[in-house]
């Protein structure tokens, strides 16, 4: 189970947790899964943000493979300069 | 990571670009000049915020020589709802920041333009259009826009993440809180607490080349843009958002560009020429002047920033705790979530809190600036990292080494870093005989850590094998810091071919595959990696046509220096085919061969910096000179190792500027006081010592060559460098920018 | 309104120019431009203000093709300084750094090597800025102007000059030839130091130029001490200068020069300064200026 790790401004999304589990092959598995579960991630998830999985970003993410321990944190898009 | 012995990749070859630019005859934004060309002029806000009652520009259209004005009338309505808002980038913002519709946001806000046969009769027309304002109070600080009864610039703003969220209109755009950990329980087991508040200006990033475009209306509704950015196919992208046309209906040639730093990443000019152009039939050229620049274009954020650390006595950080408020100029956006994100990323910590506040003020919007948001929060932690180095009694380089994040530690913005090379700038700093060397009287000297995050995104990338075994490589981003020559060495490392027979090529929007823009660190790691994509693609053929010459098996083929070789037992039978050789044979062997790659990279680096500034205090006048300096960076591997240096010493040079002399001075009514080079003090070169480089190599994984990212993070640690020099200097902690001279004389009053 | 010529320095291509030979041929031309004809030497204040709008000539009289404001002479009974001779070729000039080096460190502040190869003292005196680097030199070595014009020859010493802002005594028409400076008497010596936050291509924060005479045991005989960039015109100090005369040059006799310099200092907060810091920095300035021409003076006794 991949693991996605949440600030806390999208805590109150997911019941308060700071982590949730979720069973996902890839992120796009991840991202319809989380959609499911927690509805009140729609909007966050709509925006397109880039994702963190075990420390590598990714500004776009698509099918990126997770590994069962895989770590997926959701970042803010930014900009350079 | 290729672990074969590199020919081309780390040599120093001069750029492919140099002849013409030292000759004075390479092409700028502001060289073109198209036959029936009208010149354009923009007219810009008096006032630093007013709403615009009424604009005729009857007298204008009037004049003789006078072809097309325009307002914000004729542009479609701002982009709204979905789509109009794509990571950072708001677009209905952005086509109010281009044209101004209900309100004027600050002194230098696009009004209205013009285009004429003359820019005299231009400007005369400029003086023709008459405006009515209602006159508001500007807000101009950040004080003053969080204030209760601050004016609101924008009536339907509401402070996003606020919670509950305000019911009436806010200057705040967003609050951010992120972090882990329970902070007080963290600093209740500190042995040392520091908490201190730091300030910086607003500052320009300061290219010299000041904008400039020429646009052409086609009859079919296309129109032709010539201009110089970082960017051709973010000017196509964000002109067909604001003037409501399909990306392929715009064609961008990007030309040379003198500098940008970020700030050519969005668009100003561009869709106001395209208007311009399309109105009168004519194409028209818009160069900005310096003062419009400076007043008109985007610089980087005023910021307030709160730090609390604290350590145990061993130096270990228990907690830490931070608030940042960034301006965002007219419209939300400053780089304050970056901030957020680098403010503590170099140490460990497992009690953190940060919260950030984007605040909008009547200041030109901000665009991106090398490492944008990060420089500031550094200057903060990096601050107070110092005086807890100095409390402790801890050498401040032993200190970052007892915190500083290794591979697979947590980042205090989230995740776990890979692999990279923090400490080893820290040891290549404390080994540096910089780092031991003697100082005199009123001398001091200073160390500070930057990081930052290093992009990777879209590149595409043709490589193209031309008949005299010569190579053509086409990529579609704007050659900024000599990325020219870094694609050839790394086309010429897979192809097997010396660089200088490899012509590199910026093509325009219609040449190439889309490319995001020239930012974010990301040229050399990202479209690098599509060119070396490429280039296999190249050779894969090459095989491939020596082995149907040969008649084996394409297995049976290697590359190997710039030949084919026949293996496995064929070595006897066939002499080895150069590239020259199965170039000049492909027509009769299938057709030319070109290779081609289009890609979203990766894993980009993180990229760790640590610094070393001496200076020396004037005492009597304050002027504070910098003698020595050495930049000390993780960079990957240098694919051209004097480019590499070109951004560490430039990124150094733009931060010593930022922490000395460099700010935004603007009136009471909103009107800027310094907006030319003359008063907008940045260093000129006689002000700056040689600055040295040590390039620490730790190569990135996701990069075939280990690329990570080069040209921002070196603009992180030189604000807290110098102001740590001062400080030893003076016994002055200087937490408020620019440490200019006066300001030291006061300082050393108190 | 008529189409004029396209291009984008249209203030160069649809302004008139002429380049008189003598003195009378510019007279006549300045008289024939009228108001809109202005004298046009390095350029390098001129035509950046005209290029952003700030004054707009419809005439430019070039000054660099007269003989007599080309010339520089230096003789036993002083200095003959033509008004269009370029900073160059005067900072190059080993007898101007051997007998008036403040004069010719300030020339050679001017600007940059670009700057200073068309770059003039005349300019840099009759553009009328406060902060003229020349301007404070000129003034410690007493120096006179000679202006030309319609009326014929007039002399006018560089402390009444400037009378403003970019306002000076010059008359409609008028112009200047020349800058005359006496020959030093023995042990005297001149200095100058400006202040800016860079080390080039800025304007002064504070100027202070020196001249003092020092007799053979060292005292000071004679003095003077100009300050710029802190009144509305360059100044000159007489508290600063009476503080030095008499004295060896001690440290209490400089520091007096100083606190004559701060409390004659009238400058303005502005973006280059507070008033309070430049008040300090004239103080300070002045002091090292001093010192600076005391040191130069012994060597010469
Ligand atoms: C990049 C740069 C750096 C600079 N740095 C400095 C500096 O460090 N210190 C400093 O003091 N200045 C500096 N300046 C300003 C300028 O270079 C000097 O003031 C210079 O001495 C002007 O001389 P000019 O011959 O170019 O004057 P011009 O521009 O030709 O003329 C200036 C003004 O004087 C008038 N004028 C010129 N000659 C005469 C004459 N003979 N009779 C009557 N009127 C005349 C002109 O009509 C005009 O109004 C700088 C300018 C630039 C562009």
């Amino acid at each position: 189970m991949a693991i996605v790790v949440l600030p806390p401004a999208l805590r109150a999304a997911v019941e308060g947790s700071e982590r949730v589990q979720v069973k996902a092959e890839n992120i796009r598995e991840l991202m319809s899964t989380l959609r499911e579960r927690f509805p009140l991630l729609e909007e966050t998830l709509d925006a397109g943000p880039a994702v963190s999985i075990d420390g590598e970003i990714i500004a776009d993410p698509f099918l990126e493979k997770l590994e069962p321990d895989s770590e997926v944190h959701f970042l803010p898009q930014i900009g350079g300069g | 990571m290729s672990e074969k012995k590199l020919k081309y990749v780390g040599t120093r070859p001069i750029r492919h670009d140099g002849v013409d630019k030292v000759l004075g005859k390479a092409n700028f934004g502001a060289d073109l000049n198209l036959p029936g060309m009208l010149h354009g002029k923009i007219l810009r806000s008096p006032h630093a915020h007013a709403k615009i009652i009424s604009i005729n520009t009857a007298k204008a259209e009037a004049l003789d020589g006078v072809l097309a004005v325009i307002t914000g009338d004729d542009f479609p309505p701002p982009p709204s709802g979905k789509g109009s808002v794509e990571g950072p980038q708001d677009f209905g913002d952005m086509a109010r920041n281009v044209m101004a519709r209900e309100k004027a946001l600050y002194t230098g806000h696009a009004i209205a333009a013009v285009a004429a046969t003359t820019t005299r009769i231009a400007e005369i027309a400029l003086k023709a259009i008459e405006v009515e304002y209602e006159v508001l109070e500007p807000v101009m600080t950040l004080e003053r826009a969080l204030a209760p009864d601050a004016p609101i610039l924008h009536e339907e703003m509401r402070a996003k993440g606020e919670e509950p969220l305000p019911e009436g209109p806010t200057n705040v755009a967003t609050r951010t809180v992120m972090g882990f950990g329970d902070v007080d329980e963290g600093f209740s087991s500190a042995d040392v607490v520091v908490e201190r508040e730091f300030t910086t200006e607003t500052v320009h990033q300061g290219y010299i080349e000041p904008h400039a475009v020429v646009a052409r209306s086609i009859s079919d509704g296309r129109a032709e843009v010539y201009c110089c950015t970082q960017g051709q196919f973010m000017v196509r992208k964000y002109c067909s958002k604001v003037l409501d046309m399909d990306p392929t209906q715009i064609k961008v040639t990007a030309s040379e560009i003198g500098g940008g730093f970020g700030g050519k990443t969005v668009v100003y000019a561009e869709p106001v020429s395209i208007v311009l152009a399309r109105k009168s039939g004519r194409p028209v050229k818009i160069v900005m002047s310096r003062e419009e620049v400076f007043i008109a274009t985007g610089p980087t954020s005023g910021s307030h920033i709160r730090v609390k650390i604290g350590v145990k006595n061993d130096g270990t950080i228990t907690a830490a705790d931070a608030t940042l408020n960034y301006e965002a100029g007219a419209f939300k956006g400053s780089p304050v979530m970056a901030g957020m994100m680098t403010i503590f990323s170099p140490y460990r910590m497992d009690h953190v809190r940060i919260e950030g506040f984007d605040v909008v003020v009547n200041k030109p919007k901000v665009a991106a600036y090398r490492a944008p948001g990060a420089p500031m929060a550094a200057f903060a932690t990096e601050g107070v990292m110092d005086e807890l180095a100095s409390q402790l009694g801890m050498d401040p380089v032993d200190l970052r080494l007892v915190n500083a994040v290794k591979e697979g530690d947590t980042a205090a913005y989230g995740p776990k870093f890979k692999v990279h090379g923090f400490i080893d700038t820290l040891q290549a700093v404390k080994n540096h005989p910089h780092y031991k060397a003697p100082l005199g009287p009123n001398q001091g000297r200073g160390i500070a850590c930057g990081f930052w995050f290093n992009a990777g995104m879209q590149s595409s990338a043709n490589v193209i094998l031309n008949e005299d075994g010569n190579a053509t490589v086409v990529t579609g981003n704007p050659d900024i810091g000599g990325s020219r020559t870094s694609m050839a060495l790394m086309a010429a490392e897979e192809l097997g071919i010396p660089v200088d027979k490899i012509r590199p090529v910026v093509a325009d929007t219609e040449s190439v595959g889309y490319s995001d823009l020239t930012g974010g660190s990301r040229v050399t790691f990202a479209t690098g990696m599509a060119v070396v994509e490429a280039a296999k693609d190249v050779v894969r053929q090459l095989r491939e046509r020596a082995a149907q010459t040969w008649d084996v098996s394409v297995d049976d083929v290697e590359w190997r220096d710039g030949h084919a070789v026949a293996m496995n037992g064929h070595a006897d039978d066939h002499e080895p085919l150069s590239v020259a050789a199965l170039a000049g044979s492909a027509a009769k062997t299938g057709g030319p061969i070109s290779g081609r790659a289009s890609l979203n990279a990766r894993g980009p680096g993180p990229g760790f910096a640590t610094h070393i500034c001496d200076v020396e205090v004037d005492k009597e006048t304050g002027r504070v000179s910098v003698l020595r300096y050495t930049a000390v960076q993780d960079v990957g591997r240098a694919i051209h190792p004097s480019y590499v240096e070109g951004q560490m010493q430039g990124g150094a040079v733009q931060g010593i500027g930022w922490a000395l002399n460099e700010a935004y001075m603007y009136d009471e009514k909103g009107k800027l006081q310094n907006p030319s080079f003359l008063d907008y003090r940045m260093p000129v070169a006689s002000d700056m010592p040689m600055i040295d480089t040590v390039i620490v190599e730790v190569p990135n994984p996701t990069h075939p060559y280990g690329v990570r990212g080069v040209g921002e993070t070196p603009i992180v640690p030189p604000l807290p460098a110098v102001a740590h020099a001062v400080n030893q200097a003076t016994g002055v902690r200087f937490r408020s920018l620019p440490i200019s001279p006066p300001r030291v004389l006061a300082a050393l009053d108190d | 309104m008529p189409l004029e010529n396209e291009g984008e320095d249209w203030r160069m291509l649809d302004a008139q120019y002429i380049s008189p030979r003598s003195v009378a041929e510019a007279v006549e031309a300045l008289k024939g431009g009228g108001k809109d004809a202005m004298v046009l030497a390095g350029g390098t204040d001129l035509l950046v203000q005209a290029r952003t709008g700030l004054r707009d000539p419809r005439l430019y009289v070039d000054l660099k093709r007269i003989p007599d404001l080309m010339a520089l002479d230096i003789s036993s009974k002083g200095l003959h300084l033509g008004a269009s001779v370029p900073a160059a070729q005067i900072f190059e000039n080993e007898d101007m750094k051997a007998l008036y080096p403040g004069l010719t460190e300030a020339v050679d502040l001017i600007g940059s090597t670009q700057i200073q190869g068309r770059a003039t003292v005349g300019g840099n005196l009759c553009n009328g800025s406060p902060a003229a680097d020349t301007v404070p030199s000129l003034l410690v070595l007493e120096a006179i102007c000679v202006i030309a014009g319609s009326e014929g020859e007039r002399r006018v010493p560089a402390s009444e000059f400037t009378t403003g802002p970019g306002e000076t005594v010059l008359r409609p028409g008028e112009f200047l030839v020349r800058i005359e400076i006496p020959a030093p008497s023995k042990g005297a010596a001149d200095a100058y130091l400006r202040f800016i936050p860079r080390t080039e291509m800025d304007i002064a924060v504070v100027g202070a130029a020196v001249s003092l005479t020092l007799d053979s045991s060292g005292c000071c005989e004679a003095a003077s001490v100009a300050l710029g960039a802190v009144a509305p015109t360059a100044i000159l100090v007489e508290g600063a200068a009476s503080a030095l005369i008499g004295s060896t040059l001690d440290e209490a006799a400089l520091e007096r020069a100083g606190s004559a310099a701060y409390e004659a200092a009238q400058p303005i907060d502005d973006k280059r300064g507070t008033a309070e810091y430049r008040r300090r920095v004239a103080s300070v300035l002045t002091q090292r200026s001093a010192r600076m021409a005391a040191e130069r003076a012994r060597g010469r006794n």
